[in-house]
């Protein structure tokens, strides 16, 4: 079993087949920028990109993603060159605690790549199962409205 | 401690049962130690080498950015660009600093720094490369980093930014070591104050469970007085399993005595006289023009980062690394706990995934280090979202009776009684039997703080008591401040409408104090005070105005806008915050915390509540502890008072007001009262 990860193959071990994409990801592979919050789909810290839909890491079987293609957020920025919505985030000091921002900013490209122009309520529906408790809400609506006209 | 091991080999591989029966430990607590930074001491967190410096942050970061507002102050004062200064989390191989707790970061800490960045840049002036740097405090008046100017009072990229955004690791979770195994420690679903330890367990089926390792049943101090059994794995995915497979039964003493936790509140409340006084007028005798009961939950801080600790044994030296407020408080409890000396334990702290005061106290490293010991290898535990609800310490539920009375349109009589668990005295960290000392001697000035209402009331008086209940209550955002700001802002509107005067020009008659007086008046500028609330086509909408001081040196005030629809869900639509936390060295993340704070505000009014039953919180996922989410939340506008008072604290302070503000914009939507919280729907359908 293998899938794409960031562009490049990856092996799915056999007996990581059963594990929770999160698992595989971060403690397998080794990219933690995926994070666990709740393993259950409620707070989205575990988002990645999975054929190009925004996809809770926790809920997913590894061994699922078999000829599949990965995003994560470390497959984002192109060398020191942010990717548009990080670089927002970063003008625009989103993250508190920042854990559970790698979820958030996956969930906005996600968004960004199906809908260039969301309308605010556009972003309220998209980012609402992207839980964060520092409370940046205000300041994500921001970063998404910024790397839509960046993009 | 001496420990059997058990070897013993299955079609799984090598299998460890190790340990027989519960270790014995302390029943004395470690008591933290919390000496105030000074120049001295703050030599140790600044080094210089070939035109670099290295700041090792002596505070922990949570989100606070607090690595960004001291580099600011370290830049500042050494003269130096911003990329020549590397920020480093501290580990406990530096001297101690105090825990990362009160909004306390800047007020306590960028001085010092500042003193030793002093002496250093005129140390390099002067031509000294290497040795010692000496400091002689100069007065704050020569310090750069208290003048706003270059880097203070500016907002530069916030220190691991980059780091964030590009999901490199930062926290306890994300720390991988070789042959690091997955650990857990399955505890009994009951109250954490009721006596537990596993009974019996299916240790065949779990061993059946693939990636399964070992069964540790000597896996560190109990939680309260829940013995744990421990489990091992190869794999993270495969705990679950095994926990499920192992179907433990408990041993179990129970109920508990006062498994009614708002039974409980209510009865202490009602039986009137309550010891601790932190306003001692005399209210004479008569009726009350304002007589208001409040019923605040029990509530989670909810961090989206369950806690986490990796740790790693090298021979008789232990290395935790772990996302807690306090590195050394979590070393001197692993030291105590294991029998070594403090210098054979070091602690990493990490970057935290929001502390929010919950991440204070020795749980999770506990386990990590006992489960790696068993394992002879290193072990990574992080608490399920249900563990971090059941195990975790909570604010604790209160309960407030106020009363008011007017005279000339003013007050002239208030009587504040509450009831609430400990806070600063936490039963997560002091056995009953210690509380029973704090409880006749010094009360809990957690409970206490934001009791004293910021205002002129006549005969004044304020009480409380606190009880100790079978959920474990401790610190939490804005400690006691919260709710006894919602309380007292909810009673003094209340006051305002008895006397039929504007909120806001009520309040203004009864502050002596200018600086709270200057954030109201201007909050009132800022929302337009005078206008219409924020309209919702077919809804009931409201204004409400609240203000506070927190700790006696930071001052918020607050307007809030809700519309409630016909079934009575309340929405805010719009939040309005002016803030005084004296100089301001960021002024973005400063903003930053008032917007946190203000989402926090939101949430005490709409949505904090931590379910228990017979005693035990029975949350499993935020379904059933919710916090707000993006759609809940307003359009926020955060407007900062620029001062040269000493820089005080910006984490807690918009947390006195925000809750006031919402309830009493819900109180003139609806004409409804709030009373209990977070406010349901059926309270306030038309
Ligand atoms: S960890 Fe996947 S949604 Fe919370
Ligand atoms: S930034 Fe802390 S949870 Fe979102």
């Amino acid at each position: 079993m293998s899938f794409s990860l960031n562009g490049e193959s990856r092996d799915i071990p056999s007996d990581w087949a059963d594990e929770p994409l999160l698992f595989l990801l971060r403690d397998h592979i080794g990219l933690t920028g995926a994070k666990f919050g709740c393993g259950v789909g409620i707070c989205g810290a575990c988002t990645i990109i999975v054929d190009g839909v925004a996809t809770r890491a926790c809920l997913t079987r590894a061994g699922d993603m078999d000829g599949r293609s990965v995003r994560t957020i470390e497959g984002l920025a192109d060398g020191d060159v942010m990717h548009p919505v990080q670089q927002a985030w970063l003008d625009i000091a989103v993250p508190q605690c920042g854990y559970c921002q790698t979820g958030q900013i996956m969930s906005a490209v996600a968004l960004l790549e199906q809908m260039p122009d969301p309308t605010p309520e556009d972003i309220d529906a998209a980012m609402d199962g992207n839980l964060c408790r520092c409370g940046t809400y205000p300041r994500i609506r921001a970063a998404i409205a910024r790397a839509a006209e960046d993009l | 401690m001496r420990r059997r091991t058990f070897l013993a080999a299955t079609a799984g591989g090598l299998v460890a049962l190790i340990g027989a029966g519960a270790g014995i430990w302390s029943q004395v607590p470690v008591i933290p130690k919390r000496p105030e930074p000074d120049a001295e001491t703050a030599l140790g967190w600044i080094v210089h080498r070939d035109g670099r410096f290295t700041l090792t942050l002596p505070r922990a970061e949570m989100g606070q950015n607090i690595a960004t507002a001291l580099k600011q102050v370290a830049c500042a004062e050494l003269g130096a660009d911003w990329d020549t200064v590397n920020v480093e989390m501290h580990s406990t191989s530096m001297p101690r600093v105090k825990a990362t707790v009160g909004s306390e970061s800047i007020k306590l800490f960028a001085e010092p720094l500042a003193q030793a960045c002093a002496a250093m840049r005129d140390a390099l002036v002067s031509g000294q490369a290497t040795g010692r740097v000496a400091v002689t405090p100069r007065p704050v008046a020569e310090l750069r980093a208290f003048r706003a100017g270059g880097l203070i009072g500016v907002s530069p990229e916030i220190a691991q930014g980059r780091e964030i955004v590009t999901g490199a690791p930062l926290y306890a979770a994300d720390v991988r070591l070789p042959g690091m195994r997955f650990g857990r420690v399955l505890r009994a679903p009951a109250s954490v104050e009721l006596a537990s330890r596993p009974l019996h367990w299916n240790a065949t089926a779990a061993r059946a469970v693939p990636g399964f390792v070992a069964l540790v049943e000597d896996c560190g101090p109990p939680i309260g007085k829940a013995q744990g059994l421990g489990i091992l794995a190869t794999r993270p995915g495969a705990l679950d399993a095994i926990a499920e497979a192992l179907q433990v039964e408990w041993d179990l003493a129970g109920p508990h005595p006062r498994s009614d936790i708002a039974g409980a509140l209510d009865a202490r409340l009602s039986e009137g006289a309550l010891p601790h006084t932190v306003l001692d007028g005399t209210p004479a005798d008569g009726p009350w023009d304002v007589d208001l009961r409040l019923d605040i939950p029990l509530a989670a801080h909810g961090p989206i980062e369950p806690r986490a600790a990796v740790a790693e044994w090298r021979e008789r030296e232990l290395a935790v690394w772990a996302g807690t407020q306090d590195a050394f408080y979590i070393r001197d409890v692993l030291a105590d706990t294991f029998g070594l000396p403090t210098y054979a334990v070091t602690v990493q702290s990490c970057r935290i995934g929001g502390g929010f005061g919950g991440k204070t106290l020795c749980t999770v490293e506990a386990e990590a280090a006992a489960l790696a010991r068993a394992a002879g290898a290193p072990v990574k535990i992080q608490w399920t979202r249900g563990q971090e609800f059941a195990l975790g310490f909570h604010r604790p539920p209160s309960s407030h009776r106020i009363r008011a009375r007017l005279g000339g349109g003013r007050v002239t009589d208030w009587d504040h009684a509450q009831v609430s668990s400990h806070i600063l005295f936490t039963s997560a960290g002091l056995p009953a039997w210690m509380q029973m000392g704090t409880d006749l001697f010094a009360g809990d000035p957690g409970v206490a703080r934001g009791m004293a209402a910021p205002y002129i009331l006549g005969r004044a008086r304020a009480a409380y008591n606190a009880i100790r209940l079978p959920v474990h209550t401790g610190p939490w955002r804005g400690l006691g401040a919260g709710s006894n700001g919602l309380a007292v802002e909810s009673a003094i509107d209340e006051a305002a409408l008895a006397a039929g005067a504007d909120p806001l020009a009520f309040r203004l008659a009864h502050i002596e104090d200018q600086l709270l007086a200057a954030v109201l008046v201007r909050v009132g500028e800022v929302a337009s005070w005078g206008d219409a609330p924020t309209m919702v086509a077919g809804q009931r909408t409201g204004r409400g105005i609240a203000c506070g001081i927190y700790k006696e040196t930071s001052y918020a005030a607050a307007v809030a806008d809700v519309a409630v629809d016909a079934q009575g869900h309340a929405k805010v639509t719009r939040l309005w915050c002016v803030h005084d936390c004296g100089l301001v060295i960021n002024p973005d993340q400063v903003r930053a915390q008032c917007e946190g704070n203000l989402v926090w505000s939101l949430g005490m009014v709409l949505t904090d509540d931590l379910p228990s039953e017979d005693g035990h919180v029975v949350a499993e996922t935020f379904a059933d502890a919710p916090i707000p989410r993006l759609s809940e939340v307003p359009p926020i506008t955060v407007d900062l008072i620029f001062s040269n008072r000493p820089p005080s604290g910006a984490g807690e302070t918009a947390i006195v007001a925000g809750p006031g503000a919402i309830a009493n914009a819900i109180r003139s939507a609806t004409g409804h009262r709030p009373q209990r919280f977070p406010v349901r729907a059926g309270d306030l359908a038309a």
